[in-house]
């Protein structure tokens, strides 16, 4: 049942690459919530790239107006503990939060293809030492090793988007694993192989494509996973430190007001909840648009 | 079986050795060091007496290969900042951590289980609907943000729950005090498995509903459909004791964060002291224990699957 | 079927509103508890204060790891020679009295004939010369305040009840830092063994000589010390003191507000509001021995040019700082002797009102001006950069970003580089590696600020700005060495003078330390709440 509606779309070659793709978008249109997730996290990224090149304040400078003001034409969002505009550090921690997002997902993607599509298409000892890698990564509770990490490495943007994908690359490996070892099997990639293609061209041309939407799905888990992430480490001091605002550490700081500003707490707070639920109601849904039983529902 | 485990414990021993060179040489390697050698107001005499009385004027490696020799032993050393043995601090504070993760998984198991197949029967109903978004919410939200909120709400605003620490313990001990303690950090740590325990209870439900017998006994009247539905539900339920293999190093990442808001003295509040004090032998020590419960964990699991699951029995 | 199941869960809930609910019962039935304690004990006697700390305490004051957390109940179990006075001149404790000799070489204490360990064994003046020569002065050790003592050579024992300090050259500070964390300890058991590893009293059941003893000790939790009844001074009157281990901030207000801690200094100012608005809850505001200052490293040229330093101290809004981080509880600096030295503080030197202008004229004049309208100074070409360096702690980095702006305001391309506190002490204190940094000193009660300033530590110790000035060198040994306190005052009067002037430390402020307290607690001195403890014997709770 699973492998017959797949093969049906591989054996016409060059065509199954676009037209899943197609596929995986339509499918992802009838998942509602989904494809506003989709729309709204469009919507966010253009506001956090976009708005701070509008907005007059910069997230660092003292306004003048005074510390914890309360909100004003202004400064809509009041401002902070320091007299900051929160308006402007609400968007220039969004454009880093989900910078760092973006790029620990990238750096764990790469990673974790690396590992997967290695140890699916060698097999053999490459497999079982990959493989060994992985799950000892499985095994241990990674939190202990980014806090150490971090806490003696140091917590430059480039440590903290390196720990994070460190520790998160171990899923993808595992998709992109199972996946090559479906796809190496069939007849277009074993006839590349017969004509003496190399592994990297084969890898790169027939086996990666194929597997892109898997990938894909486990990008988006993996967003929003590195937020939530660095929104943890920075409870504990150890994320992307001051003057640079995060979603993360503007919560982390807000905590000394939780009697006096709980404003502060609220917003970068509900701001992580709904990008990162927006992610995983994405990541979510591509899976099920590529899940072959999908079509039968 | 007995091969089984033979090959899990060499695994586990390069698994072991892999982890402790890693974390050896991060931490010691790194700029700063130990608490003591730190302290602000120290003359350079005093910080090169305690330097010479740590042994850090050795080389790396030469540590590393004394800490090897010691560790197998079953000596993990004394805590730099406060010249105890480590293996005596680490005893102090495990059993707060597996008492924390185990109410946990009991919770999560039970809530899980319920809310799932609550989920499966009311499929595409509100009920199912309310579950599912609830459960991604539960995975979405910042966990630290989370316990402070609770924290706002039941110690603050309504005063029905402490904020922090264990409870009262020993000759002290009284339930209510123990339960009043445990509950919000449970309901924290548990929003880090109970959305996929749910979730997978969901989706084995469906396969079990969606079976030809289970159909046909429907149809044919609720008594048989009972006796049958009960009898699958079992077999449904069986690999949630592997996906709880599975979500131990989850759990316990997680102790981390919510010992750390519900100042909970087990593990994860040592290993933030550790690392901020620079504590190289407790660092180490914690790091081995930890490795070692997740093993010795996650065997356990293998081994009651295996007993408890027919078509895996032969796995070994 | 689905009905059980929703039942279960309700039993769930309701089980956990049970368990919440009886939580709060059992705060009332405490409180009425301990009630009926205070009226079946002795008269006006009884109760117990509960006291947070951050962290598990080592009880040897001398201990290299004995922090803070230490510190707050070492002070209460043991005794010193002396103890900061109601008014911070050192007063006694051990030692009855003490007498300095013309040359200021050798200084005699009498101690107490009727003091006696909590295990029961009398205390001697071998304890005292056990604790100086065995363990303060034994250089392997490497001892927690230590450094202080750098001129005692030994100590002697003179009689059974008196012992001379036998100095290399002239110490005046030497009472006052006897009363500074330098508690004694006991002879007869740390004779012969590891001071630092003899766990059994470090860490389980220390023998001291204090008002209150260690009852019990759980790791992670807490340490509760009961009323020692053979005490030399007045027996305490509270029963019980409880050191909560609460690593949490927001666990100190909440637990304030709710009745569970009795009294501390608040670490984070931020809360301050929410707490005074509170009721049964006192705040006030105590002077400490602590200045914070901002630094650059003089061993770099542009830094040596004193008109830089009164730049940067004119370009700060040092009064808005202190009204936004630390909610008023501070006053502006500008020399290093704090006003909780009454005796030898002066405001009689150069002022540095908030002046942006000033600032930028005194970079011109420096060399310093914004020739290519950058918006930054420049000099030979080159912009003003600095990396500010800070260690992540407290208020700092709050602190520091304010200074940054200020700095960016007059022309100073300032950037920020935080790491946490152990890499900042190696970069900072011991490489002396940095360009500019902030943080603060805390000092023992006396004037006596060589450690700080004097040119002997600008290579390496405590005078991380690496200042040089035969003049100040000059004042500070002057002032080491004289025990007249007229002649002190005069020379220190002239010290803080020329530090106003010279800025070896660009001096942000005088922190005033936040104390808050429940009401019902009474007999607590108008001091800092560190120096309060001295005095625990004299707390009582009120009825």
């Amino acid at each position: 049942m699973l492998g017959a509606s797949v093969k049906e779309e591989v054996n016409q070659t060059e065509e199954p690459r676009r037209r899943r793709r197609f596929v995986l978008l339509s499918r992802l249109k009838q998942n509602k919530v989904a494809y506003i997730s989709l729309w709204f996290l469009v919507l966010v990224h253009a506001v956090v790239f976009i708005g701070p090149l509008l907005w007059p304040y910069s997230p660092e400078e003292l306004t003048g107006t005074g510390a914890l003001a309360n909100w004003s034409l202004q400064h809509p969002f009041g401002t902070d503990d320091l007299g900051r505009d929160v308006f402007a550090r609400m968007l220039h921690g969004g454009r880093v939060t989900l910078l760092v997002g973006l790029c620990a997902m990238l750096f764990s993607l790469i990673i974790g293809t690396i590992i997967g599509a290695c140890a699916g298409f060698f097999g053999k000892v490459v497999e079982s030492v990959l493989m060994r890698i992985t799950e000892a990564m499985m095994a241990i509770p990674n939190f202990f090793f980014v806090l150490v990490a971090l806490t003696v490495l140091g917590t430059t943007p480039f440590m903290v988007v390196l720990v994070i994908a460190l520790t998160g690359w171990v899923e993808i490996a595992r998709v992109v694993y199972g996946e090559t070892l479906r796809w190496k099997e069939y007849e277009f990639v074993e006839a590349a192989n017969a004509a003496g293609a190399t592994a990297k061209r084969i890898l790169m041309k027939y086996v990666i494509p194929q597997i892109l939407p898997s990938i894909i799905v486990s990008g988006t888990l993996a967003i929003a996973w590195a937020i939530l992430t660095e929104s943890a480490i920075s409870y504990l001091g150890l994320g992307i430190q001051p003057p640079t605002p995060t979603w993360g550490n503007m919560l982390q700081n807000s905590q000394q007001y939780i009697w006096t500003a709980p404003i502060l707490g609220v917003l970068p707070g509900v701001a992580i909840t709904i990008v990162v639920l927006a992610y995983n109601f994405l990541g979510d849904g591509l899976r099920d648009a590529l899940d072959p039983r999908f079509a039968k529902k | 079986m007995f091969r089984f485990i033979l090959n899990r414990f060499g695994q586990s021993i390069i698994l072991m050795f892999i982890v402790t060179v890693i974390t050896f040489f991060l931490i010691n390697l790194a700029p700063g060091g130990p608490t003591g050698v730190m302290r602000m107001d120290a003359s350079p005499e005093e910080r090169q007496a305690i330097v010479e009385r740590l042994g850090l004027d050795e080389p790396v490696l030469v540590r590393y290969v004394q800490w090897v020799g010691n560790a197998v032993q079953g000596d993990l050393g004394t805590s730099f900042n406060s010249s105890e043995a480590v293996v005596d601090r680490i005893a102090d504070r495990l059993p707060y951590t597996i008492e924390l993760t185990v109410f946990t998984i009991i919770f999560s198991v039970i809530a899980g289980i319920i809310l799932g197949v609550i989920s499966a029967l009311k499929r595409g109903k509100a009920a199912d609907h309310v579950i599912n978004f609830s459960s991604v919410i539960g995975l979405s939200v910042p966990s630290f943000w989370l316990g402070l909120m609770l924290i706002l709400l039941f110690s603050v605003e309504l005063g029905w729950l402490p904020s922090s620490g264990v409870g009262p313990r020993g000759a002290d001990f009284d339930f209510a005090g123990w339960a009043s303690h445990l509950a919000m950090p449970v309901l924290i740590l548990s929003t880090t498995v109970l959305p996929n325990i749910v979730r997978f209870t969901r989706s084995s439900m469906l396969e079990v509903l969606s079976q030809n017998y289970i159909r046909t006994a429907r149809s044919k009247g609720a008594k048989e459909f009972i006796v049958l539905y009960v009898h699958s539900l079992r077999n449904a339920l069986i690999p949630i004791i592997s996906i709880i293999g599975v979500l131990i190093p989850r759990l316990l990442s997680g102790a981390v964060i919510t010992e750390a808001i519900f100042g909970w003295t087990g593990i994860g509040t040592l290993i933030i002291e550790a690392a901020n004090g620079r504590d190289y032998p407790l660092i180490m020590g914690i790091t081995v224990v930890i490795t070692l419960v997740v093993i010795v964990s996650n065997l356990l699991v293998d081994i009651i699957y295996s007993q408890v699951d027919p078509r895996v029995k032969n796995m070994a | 079927m689905i009905k059980k199941w929703w039942l279960l869960l309700t039993v769930t809930f309701i089980a956990l509103f049970l368990a919440a609910c009886s939580y709060g019962g059992d705060e009332e039935a405490d409180g009425a508890e301990s009630g009926s304690d205070s009226s079946s004990g002795e008269a006006a006697t009884g109760g117990s204060v509960s006291i947070p700390i951050v962290a598990d305490p080592t009880f040897n004051p001398w201990h290299p790891n004995a922090y803070a957390e230490s510190n707050v109940i070492n002070r209460v179990i043991f005794d010193g020679l002396t103890k900061p006075g109601k008014d911070l001149i050192p007063s006694p404790d051990l030692a009855e009295s003490w007498e300095t000799s013309e040359d200021g070489l050798t200084w005699t204490f009498n101690l107490r004939d009727d003091v006696t360990w909590h295990d029961g064994e009398a205390f001697t003046a071998d304890d005292v010369a056990f604790t100086f020569n065995e363990i303060t002065l034994n250089e392997e050790l490497g001892a927690n305040s230590a450094s202080y003592f750098g001129q005692v050579e030994n100590v002697e024992v003179v009689d059974e009840h008196t012992v001379q300090f036998n100095l290399s050259s002239p110490v005046a500070a030497l009472p006052a830092y006897l009363s500074f964390n330098t508690e004694i300890i006991p002879e007869h058991i740390f004779q012969g063994e590891d001071p630092w590893n003899l766990t059994s009293f470090n860490k389980e059941n220390p023998v001291g000589t204090g008002p209150f003893k260690v009852k019990s000790y759980t790791s992670g939790q807490s340490v509760v010390l009961e009323r020692y009844d053979d005490y030399f001074g007045d027996t305490a009157k509270l029963d019980e003191v409880e050191y909560k281990i609460l690593p949490d901030a927001n666990t100190h207000v909440a637990q304030l507000l709710s009745g569970e801690l009795s009294i501390f200094a608040l670490d984070d100012t931020s809360a301050v509001e929410r707490i005074e608005s509170a009721e049964g809850v006192d705040v006030n505001g105590r002077d400490t021995n602590r200045f914070f200052w901002l630094i650059v490293n003089q061993q770099q040229e542009r830094f040596q040019d004193v008109k830089v330093r009164q730049a940067m101290e004119y370009a700060l809004d040092r009064q808005n700082i202190i009204d936004t981080v630390l909610q008023g509880y501070g006053t502006i600096a500008n020399a290093g002797i704090t006003p909780a030295l009454s005796e030898y503080y002066t405001d009689d030197v150069k002022q540095y009102e908030f002046d942006p202008e000033q600032a930028k004229t005194l970079l011109a004049e420096a060399g310093w001006e914004d020739t290519d309208g950058d918006g930054f100074v420049d000099k030979d070409g080159e912009n003003f950069e600095i990396v500010f360096d800070i260690g992540i702690q407290g208020d700092l980095e709050a602190i520091a970003q304010l200074v940054q702006q200020y700095l960016i305001d007059v022309g100073i391309d300032v950037q920020l580089n935080t790491m946490d506190w152990n890499t900042m002490i190696d970069k900072v204190v011991i490489q002396r590696d940095y360009a500019m940094t902030l943080n603060w000193w805390r000092y023992p009660p006396d004037p006596d600020l060589k450690a700080y300033m004097h040119s002997d530590f600008a290579d390496q110790g405590n005078n991380i700005p690496a200042y040089r000035s035969e003049e100040m060198d000059r004042l500070l040994d002057a002032g080491a060495e004289t025990s007249d306190v007229e002649e002190r005052k005069e020379i220190y009067d002239e010290a803080q003078k020329l530090m106003a002037e010279e800025l070896p430390y660009m001096f942000l402020w005088y922190p005033q330390e936040v104390q808050v307290k429940r009401s019902n607690i009474s007999g607590v001195p108008e001091l800092a709440f560190g120096d309060t403890l001295h005095y625990i014997q004299e707390w009582y709770m009120e009825n």
